[in-house]
């Protein structure tokens, strides 16, 4: 005989198993546990009650396991801590003792209950009680539910040809998964081919480069499409629909492919700042360039020059501005075109200025090198040593407050071979004094932008936060995962990051792709809507309300010979929110595992009238 | 008001022993762990170290913090950077000393040591040479006849001229660093008053130097005593020689009871003794404050050292009967103290026994000041 009892009919009353954890004094210490048990024995349906020390112990669980056989129960209630921790847990006990899984429900009587009121212990212990009669009661109706099982197609998009998109493509080849790596621009490597040398190593940024390249090459599960743009995508984890245009062909005709995809990685990376004409003097002064900028023509100097010559003039004096389009106040700063100002900080402009200032510095020794900040964020292992390098080569700091932006405006002698610019600023570490400063050159420490991907994020319905980046579902315990399931974020496109954390973020979405296509199968947990045949008239209420494109549609059905249009939901895209659920005018659609009647029948538990609840309260 | 930063200046420092200034990183560790920078407002050493740093010229001129350290050198010790900012301050004074004198001269005596040796010896063979040509009749019996090879009213007069231009130099650049440190204008509008009732603040510094005991535990308690004991004796050296040369400088033999020889020995030793553990502190590096020893200072203990030593030799000649000795080394004396007080009192390290005590008068007074609301311009408030 099959030992799983999936059925209710067995037995023709519920046999309900209560387990109240101790949680070794962390629950125990203020509800009357014991009470508690003794009170649930004589709610309807519960056979046994019994109190553990820890419930998520061998011992506990291996308790629970055994009385569903002994005992011969069909559902069981866990009150314990949050079902964050071990809803898992007794899942896995209920299923060991020969229960469908979901015949299980987890109450938290301890981030609820004892901790929460920490000083009322009565009242916790009724409320204790209370939820345990609520899980009972959704119990009565509860059914055997099965994870929904999708196939899962073995292939990876990596989007963005960056070092990250080139990291992600490397990690997954290497791991024997196909990927396609699909980048706009005609070359890999993103950024990192604007950079000269890059930071804690000074190694060329080029190397990078040319290494992940190497392993990309080697490896003929990688396809690198360049010139290339995904326009549209459709489906759902394990089996999306890519369609990829380009690159532009002999007749200048768009060639356009589609792909069948498992999972999706996001590193379309970030734009740097671009100040406003104007911002510092920026574009009205050739001496104001932005980092980039001053890269790019430092790697123009000639190697054998003494002096750093720049548009014909000879430049004795630079100054470095940090936090350029970063840490920007409300109020102080010019809102952009969207209304917003960035206000967060991008991480990697100071450890950058710092190692720039410093390389101009060794290099042109005679020059005069300032740094204007607000503070100096040198995090990372090694970051530190260049501001240290920094300051015993002679570099001079300044340090402003971010709501008196340092003025930079013409200098008033106009002279050829005179410093241009005329900087005026209060300086903090000098008690607030008013400086000026006149310079041939100021560099703008530009921070990050988010990249520029409205139609990805239309396509892909990508969770925006409010610095414009593309934001993961939790930022310490699910960092490179998003809402939209099957879907990857890989570097910069996710928030300033320098490339080490770029390609720690990229590694990490490279294991978290690969761990999908561990099995053939997509599991997905069965919360989904369902919709009931016999009730549903077919309004397209649901359809309209669902914010998942593709999760619910009117589709044509024969009913006993009719042809009429019902709801019909696709588990793979529904992420069982339960607004569909509620705009139902016929109450056809219920969220499996959490349908309406067991509501009303959890509202029952919660208010019925227990006599031993009215005691324990007046006790 | 709006400071234009001076490129140039930290390197400017760098000249007069300042050469750590570029590794502070403003950290202020100096500044907590300095006592006297609490009393005074907790700014310095590193606001001065900041001044230097950025180029911000016209607040160091303005500035009178490097007076008010004594260099005990907790600060040094606790640097996080080894920056050394006690000795920057050392620096600093010795760059303002250059910068109130107007001649140019203490600028070019710090920062050439063969520049101040010459000058030395250029006094001090003119010195010789006043002697060698116009020294009166050298008797050579017994008892020694000093003022008949030199007579005291001759002497006295030489005396007094030195004086005279010392002062002149002196007092002019004192003058200078009142009009830096008072912003100009702003001193004319400080009520005479209150110039007048802060004049004891200014001697009680200059002979105590109180405040120096209030210094970290990094200095030696034995070395105020030291240094009391040394300016005890410059003072009665000046005293004996400047005022009461012609009751000091005798033919007499008085018994080693009476005042005269007894002042003379007490000031010998005050001299020999403080010079004599202070160089052999530097040599072994033994007090922070002699951690570092620029040319300057080396020049300043020795010529002091060896004024003493020259002047007991002197007596000694003279009291045990050795006519000869006694004028020789009387010219070796002269012509060793003489280019010191010229070269050093104006120019040099030993400008500081007006400068430390007039900086602690001007606190003094911008404070009282600063307390009258009107006619105060904010910016004294905040020095």
């Amino acid at each position: 005989m099959n030992t799983i009892n999936n059925t209710q009919h067995e037995h023709p009353e519920p046999r309900v198993g209560v387990y109240i954890c101790r949680c070794g004094g962390n629950i125990s210490d203020v509800v009357d546990v014991e009470r508690v048990a003794d009170v649930s024995r004589h709610i309807p349906g519960v056979v046994v009650a019994k109190v553990h020390t820890f419930c998520c112990s061998d011992p506990g669980q291996n308790t629970i396991s055994q009385d569903i056989q002994a005992e011969k129960l069909d559902r069981v209630v866990v009150a314990s801590c949050s079902p964050f921790l071990h809803e898992l847990t007794f899942r896995g006990a209920v299923q060991r003792g020969g229960l469908n899984p979901y015949l299980y429900e987890h109450v938290n009587i301890r981030e609820q209950g004892s901790w929460a009121h920490k000083h009322d212990p009565a009242g916790a212990t009724v409320k204790a009680i209370r939820m345990i009669a609520a899980a009972v009661g959704k119990l009565q109706y509860s059914t055997p539910l099965d994870q929904i099982r999708l196939p899962n197609h073995r292939k990876a998009l990596v989007i963005g040809g960056g070092i990250a998109g080139m990291k992600v493509a490397a990690d997954l080849a290497g791991r024997g998964i196909p990927v396609l790596l699909v980048e706009s621009s005609g070359r890999l490597g993103g950024r990192l081919n604007q950079w000269n040398r890059v930071f804690p190593t000074d190694a060329p940024a080029g190397q990078l480069v040319t290494k992940l390249l190497a392993q990309l090459d080697e490896n003929p599960l990688v396809e690198i499409l360049l010139n290339c743009k995904v326009t549209a995508v459709t489906g759902f984890v394990g089996s999306f629909q890519v369609t990829i245009e380009g690159p532009i062909g002999p007749a200048g005709a768009k060639t356009s492919a589609q792909a069948t995809i498992g999972a999706i990685v996001m590193a379309t990376g970030f734009r740097p700042y671009v100040p406003d004409d104007g911002e510092f003097l920026y574009k009205k002064d050739p001496g104001v360039v932005t980092m980039p900028e001053f890269i790019d023509l430092m790697r123009g100097q000639q190697a054998a020059a003494g002096q750093l010559v720049y548009k014909g003039r000879t430049i004795r004096s630079i100054a470095f501005l940090h936090c350029v389009g970063s840490r920007q106040i409300d109020g102080v700063h010019t809102p952009r075109a969207d209304g917003k100002i960035n206000s967060y900080c991008s991480r990697v402009c100071c450890t950058t200025t710092l190692q720039q200032a410093l390389a101009a510095k060794e290099r042109f020794p005679s020059l005069q090198v300032y740094d204007l900040h607000q503070d100096i964020r040198t995090y990372g292992r090694g970051h530190e040593d260049y501001y240290v390098r920094a300051g015993k080569a002679g570099i001079v700091f300044f340090r402003y407050h971010g709501d008196e932006i340092p003025r930079v405006e013409p200098a008033d002698d106009q002279r050829r071979g005179t410093p241009s610019l005329h900087i005026t600023f209060k300086d903090y570490l000098t008690w607030g004094e008013e400086l000026t400063l006149d310079v041939d050159m100021l560099v703008l420490a530009v921070g990050f932008m988010a990249g520029d991907i409205p139609d990805l994020i239309n396509m892909f319905k990508l969770p925006v936060g409010e610095d414009r980046f593309i934001q993961e579902i939790h930022p310490k315990l699910r960092p490179v995962e998003i809402s939209v399931n099957g879907v990857l974020l890989a570097g910069t496109v996710q928030g300033p990051m320098n490339i080490e954390e770029t390609l720690n973020a990229a590694g990490a979405a490279a294991v978290k792709a690969s761990a999908m296509f561990l099995k053939d199968v997509v599991e997905l947990n069965p919360y989904v809507a369902q919709v009931d045949s016999d009730l549903c008239q077919g309004s397209g209420a649901c359809v309209t309300q669902c914010e998942y494109d593709g999760a619910i549609a009117l589709v044509e059905t024969r009913v006993n010979g009719k042809s009429i249009r019902q709801a019909k939901v696709n588990p793979g895209l529904c992420v069982g929110c339960g607004a569909c659920v509620a705009v139902c005018p016929t109450r056809a659609i219920n969220l499996n595992g959490w349908r309406l009647d067991q509501y009303d029948a959890m509202v029952d538990g919660l208010t019925a009238d227990i006599p031993a609840v009215a005691a324990a309260t007046t006790g | 008001m709006t400071t234009q930063l001076h490129k140039t200046l930290h390197e400017d420092i760098h000249l007069f022993g300042g050469k750590d200034v570029d590794l502070c990183m403003n950290c202020g560790t100096c500044t907590v762990i300095c006592p006297l920078a609490r009393e005074e407002g907790g700014t310095f050493p590193r606001r001065i170290i900041r001044l230097i740093q950025t180029g911000q010229k016209r607040l160091l001129l303005k500035s009178l913090d490097p007076w008010l350290c004594y260099y005990c050198g907790d600060c040094s010790e606790n640097c996080p950077r080894q920056a050394n900012p006690a000795e920057t301050m050392m620096a600093s004074r010795r760059y303002l000393t250059s910068q109130y004198d107007w001649t140019g001269l203490a600028r070019l005596f710090y920062n050439s040591a063969l520049t101040e040796i010459l000058a030395i010896v250029l006094v001090g063979l003119f010195v010789t040479a006043l002697f060698v040509f116009l020294h009166g009749p050298m008797v050579l019996s017994t008892p020694v006849e000093l003022n008949t090879f030199a007579p005291v009213k001759w002497v006295e007069l030489g005396d007094w001229i030195m004086a005279a231009v010392l002062s002149f130099f002196l007092l002019t650049n004192a003058a200078r660093m009142i009009w830096n440190t008072l912003d100009g204008k702003q001193m004319f509008r400080i009520s005479p008053l209150i110039y007048g009732k802060a004049v004891p603040v200014f001697f009680d510094h200059m002979f105590t130097q109180r405040r120096s005991r209030q210094c970290g535990s990094a200095r030696s308690r034995a070395f105020w005593l030291k240094h009391l004991l040394l300016v005890t004796g410059y003072l009665s050296m000046l005293v004996l020689v400047l005022i009461l040369l012609r009751w000091f400088q005798t033919d007499t033999i008085y018994p080693i009871y009476n005042p005269q020889r007894l002042w003379g020995y007490y000031a010998t030793i005050a001299l020999l003794y403080p010079t004599g553990a202070f160089m052999i502190s530097r040599w072994r590096k033994k007090e922070p404050i002699h951690f570092f020893s620029e040319a300057s200072d080396w020049i300043f203990l020795v010529m002091l050292f060896l004024t003493a030593l020259t002047g007991i030799m002197v007596s000694l000649a003279r009291v045990n009967g050795f006519p000869m000795a006694t004028y020789v080394i009387y010219v070796i004396h002269l012509s060793i103290a003489v280019p010191m007080l010229v070269v050093e009192v104006p120019f040099s390290k030993w400008s500081h026994l007006l400068y430390r005590p007039l900086a602690l008068y001007l606190v003094s007074v911008k404070k009282a000041a600063a307390a009258i609301p009107l006619k105060t311009q904010p910016e004294t408030a905040t020095a």
